[in-house]
């Protein structure tokens, strides 16, 4: 019996170090790579949740946006120090800064277009529209009742 | 074992704005959600490279980002004025 345990210890860790993915990644160790990756996970599972359960439109646009910004900086980052000894940091790099300028950009344009066309927002007894241009898009070929059916 | 927690993190993600883009009550929602899957889709990718060890896979996420973003802004132009282009 005990034979066989010491076998089973000692061949799991050589079975796991033999594997061809141990192998492959040579990139991978790096506390702040790893860290940086975890960041971006935190960040993105929060984006999920609020994507799921938050009330209406612009509260979910505000979730993935602005958390998926951050995050995404997270998961290019952490890729840019763990491939960094390949030389080829700077590619990465230029994927987080793309993506760092165009994610609140598109969230942006989202909001922007929802909030022309009139899509229903989620009020509270102290909810003020400041711009007052709510639903101002909306082409006059529509029928609202059209309108209403596919909102609802 | 970082990569495999965070790729479950991804799919978790994943999974709950799939619910959103299927069930969600207006198009926004629908456009959010599926601008918000266009970037699980390219940090996916990295996660990806970063696990098979291959870099030539980047480019791939770098083309999911920017094909991502120019499929938003082309469906809110198309929302707001009717036209996509110029």
């Amino acid at each position: 019996m005990k034979p066989l345990l010491a076998l089973l210890v000692c061949a799991v860790p050589t079975a796991l170090a033999a594997s061809p993915e141990a192998l492959e990644t040579p990139a991978l160790g790096n506390l702040w790579a790893d860290l940086l990756i975890l960041v971006g996970c935190v960040f993105l599972l929060t984006a999920a949740i609020g994507m799921a359960r938050f009330p209406d439109f612009y509260t979910r646009l505000h979730a993935s946006s602005k958390l998926v910004t951050l995050g995404g900086v997270g998961f290019f980052g952490g890729a840019a120090i763990a491939f960094a000894p390949l030389g080829i940091t700077q590619r990465i790099l230029l994927i987080a800064a793309f993506f760092l300028l165009t994610a609140p950009l598109s969230g942006y344009m989202i909001a922007r277009a929802g909030y022309l066309r009139g899509l229903p927002f989620y009020r509270e007894a102290d909810t003020v529209d400041e711009w007052g241009a709510h639903g101002a898009a909306v082409p006059k070929s529509e029928v609202p009742d059209a309108e209403k059916e596919a909102l609802s | 074992m970082v990569l495999t927690v965070a790729m479950l993190c991804v799919l978790t993600s994943v999974a709950l704005t799939l619910y959103r883009a299927l069930r969600g009550p207006s198009w926004g929602d629908r456009i959010a959600a599926i601008d918000f899957l266009n970037t699980n889709a390219a940090v996916l990718i990295v996660l990806v490279a970063l696990k098979t060890g291959r870099p030539a896979l980047l480019d791939a996420a770098l083309v999911v980002a920017i094909l991502g973003f120019l499929g938003t802004v082309a469906l809110a132009r198309y929302l707001l004025g009717g036209r996509v282009m110029e």
